[in-house]
């Protein structure tokens, strides 16, 4: 029996030594030759917080490697995806991308979730040198750092999400235009950033803003703060929001009864739960959004198909500006011709400065401090369906306003 | 600042204060009965609140009726809780090792409700959640009413049962002197079980009035320690209707604040109230003689 156990003991501790020099060896992969893949790392959410929208951008990762995949790869070199665990915090997802570069030597890395991680996170690409392109970082606050090789890879960042609407608005005559408005955001610089951009641009036109209140991310109550839009009978009420607080936020609105012309909410009517949640009651909301399935550009019927395919239903935005990121990213090495750590990093930025590219969420350029030059489409809940509404030219139904009671 | 706002205010002030009471309950109790600061105890709420989505979600019916299922479930948890862990912890640093240990079941509870719900945020999409009737010009949703009953109801049924049962003398009694609970015959470790019951039997119902009107997921329960805990701390640790006076004061300060200085200012109402409080009269301000009689 004892020898048995020195037996075993012997084996584990060759398959553990094993083990180790496995790792050791794949440790650094990033050595380039023709036939090793190339590995992309990146940091996720995929617990804490921001674990749901994090999950999201993992599967659009996931479906932008296997079409790339399945369809050569990139430069004839499989595409590897090495992904890390940040739990939402922002210490974790900069100790992660130090890791990525400098331990594992990935050829490329791809942005997190969220602008709270994009930012530092960007740090440590900017100070090794490497091109991040990320899918979820739209604050003006991204942008301020002096990042010079970050690109965001969405159409639109959070100050121009509400353009069209506000484009829509100022263009309707004096007489059906609202005159007063209300704002509620949340603490957050994308939330914020969202409102703040429409909010600007109405009140440069005239409109009065009557209220214009800010909460911190973890309030609770709402009914406060609706019993203040309501109480203002402001015409239009704008929502600088993430899901929960949309959601209490309009429920608590709808317990009033307060009516508004126009009311439009960041982020949550474009989650799926939204409706759920909401029940019937979310006739006429509106809200910007980067991304539809039914969009016609020619990588997106493939990207909807290949994904429906690979997780049994269409993708939502998280997912498709992750995959818009893996496509802007494909576009630089297939140009350049080149995929790895070192000067190469700089010639892959150097070219999307210069050039655009057409991905799922249509063709992308950006400024030289990485904001995309185009814009958010405006979505509304009509008879129950959301569909399209701005701008006219891409529209799948008219703009409904005044919008029908709720 | 309008009147009508003024009085809207009011009115949503009184309801959250009525909700604040029934949440913060359990905490006082389980300080009053055993010196325990219970941190999972908003970590049961949210529990609550997702067994009621759940109820709701599967049968159809009104999340209210899970109360029959999730009440003495709660109950029995409790007891099974505090007779086989608390009991365990040293009496010389209860009061410490209590927080660690109810940190813990706080995260494991979140950790369980991400693996089997997901982070996906909830919400129970009832029928009546955003009817309203009017009240002196004001609305008031019938969803924060029912809450509000929920509270009042079960706060009623906590006082009577502790003022007037058997039971509820010796939990008094070995809330005032243990040792002397002991001597006249009282099984205080018994009487410290049911009580911790009870405690988290309120987290059932709290939770579930919670569930009514609110967007739930796993990690909501940590934005609810902090007022908590200033309530049950302004109210007097073990004095129930110390915690609802506070709870109701509280409340109506928070919505009426709101409406000058916006919400995160009025956020910060319970953490000066917790300040002033442990400055001026660390027992409470209705704690004290009033804890001692419930």
């Amino acid at each position: 029996m004892s020898q048995w156990k020195r037996r075993a003991t012997a084996l584990a501790a060759t398959l553990s030594a094993s083990a180790l020099l496995l790792t050791a060896c794949s440790g650094g992969s990033g050595g380039g030759g023709p036939d090793d893949p190339i590995v992309i790392g990146v940091s996720l959410p995929l617990t804490g917080d921001f674990s749901e929208p994090g999950k999201g951008v993992q599967r659009g990762y996931e479906a932008w490697v296997s079409a790339v995949n399945e369809n050569g790869g990139l430069l004839g070199r499989e595409v590897e995806l090495r992904v890390l665990d940040d739990q939402s915090s922002a210490d974790r997802v900069v100790q992660d991308y130090e890791a990525l570069i400098a331990h594992y030597e990935v050829d490329l890395v791809f942005g997190p979730f969220s602008t709270r991680l994009v930012v530092p996170s960007a740090r440590v690409a900017e100070e090794y040198g490497m091109l991040f392109v990320e899918p979820a970082g739209a604050a003006e606050a991204v942008f301020e750092q002096g990042f010079e090789n970050l690109f965001y890879a969405a159409p639109a960042i959070a100050q121009d999400h509400y353009a069209h609407l506000a484009d829509h608005i100022l263009s309707l005559p004096e007489g059906q235009r609202p005159r007063t408005v209300a704002v509620a955001s949340m603490d957050d610089p994308f939330a914020q950033g969202t409102a703040h951009g429409l909010r600007d641009r109405l009140a440069e036109a005239g409109l009065e803003i009557v209220v214009d209140e800010t909460y911190p991310p973890n309030t609770t109550d709402f009914a406060g703060i609706a019993a203040k839009i309501d109480d203002s009978g402001a015409d239009m009420v704008i929502g600088g929001t993430q899901y929960q607080d949309a959601v209490n936020l309009i429920v608590a609105l709808q317990q009033l009864n307060y009516q508004p012309q126009i009311a439009a909410f960041s982020t949550a009517p474009t989650n799926p739960e939204f409706p759920v949640a909401i029940g019937d009651r979310t006739e006429g909301i509106i809200a910007p959004t980067g991304y539809t399935p039914d969009a016609d550009w020619p990588s997106n019927v493939a990207f909807v198909e290949h994904y429906t395919e690979m997780f049994g239903g269409p993708p939502a935005e998280d997912e498709a500006n992750a995959y818009t990121t893996g496509q802007v990213v494909a576009a630089a090495v297939e140009a350049v011709g080149c995929a790895e750590q070192g000067e190469c990093q700089q010639r892959l930025v150097d070219w999307l400065r210069d050039n655009e590219v057409d991905t799922v969420v249509g063709p992308l350029s950006w400024d030289d401090k990485g904001r995309p030059q185009s814009a958010h489409l405006i979505q509304q809940y009509v008879d129950g369906e959301v569909s399209i509404v701005l701008p006219e030219d891409t529209a799948e139904a008219p703009f409904v306003h005044p919008k029908p009671e709720w | 600042m309008s009147g009508s706002l003024l009085f809207q205010s009011l009115v949503l002030g009184v309801l959250l204060g009525g909700l604040y009471a029934l949440l913060a309950a359990g905490l006082t109790l389980y300080f009053g009965v055993m010196r325990v600061v219970m941190i999972a105890h908003s970590a049961f709420l949210i529990l609550a609140a997702y067994l009621a989505w759940y109820f709701n979600k599967e049968t159809g019916l009104d999340p209210l009726l899970s109360l029959v299922v999730t009440v003495p479930l709660f109950f029995a948890a409790g007891v099974v809780m505090q007779r086989l862990l608390i009991t365990r912890l040293r009496p010389a640093t209860l009061t410490m090792m209590s927080v660690l240990l109810t940190f813990a079941i706080a995260l494991f509870i979140e950790g369980m409700l991400g693996f089997v719900f997901t982070g996906t945020q909830r919400r129970i999409n009832l029928s009546y959640s955003g009817s309203d009737i009017e009240f002196f010009g004001a609305q008031i949703a019938v969803v924060k009413l029912v809450a509000f009953g929920l509270a009042a109801v079960s706060l009623a049924l906590l006082y009577v049962l502790l003022k007037k049962s058997r039971f509820g003398q010796a939990l008094r009694a070995t809330i005032q002197h243990p040792q002397a609970a002991q001597l006249v015959g009282v099984r205080t470790d018994r009487v410290a079980g049911l009580g911790f019951g009870i405690g988290l039997a309120t987290a059932a119902v709290g939770g579930t009035a919670l569930s009514l009107d609110a967007t739930i997921y796993p990690s909501l329960h940590w934005h609810w320690v902090g007022p908590l805990m200033a309530i049950i701390v302004v109210g007097g640790l073990g004095s129930i209707p110390g915690t609802a006076i506070a709870a109701m004061v509280l409340g109506i300060g928070q919505s009426l604040l709101q409406v000058e200085l916006g919400t995160t200012w009025a956020q910060t109402l319970f953490y000066i109230a917790l300040f002033v409080t442990l400055m001026v009269r660390p027992q409470g301000f209705f704690g004290g003689r009033l804890a001692q009689r419930f």
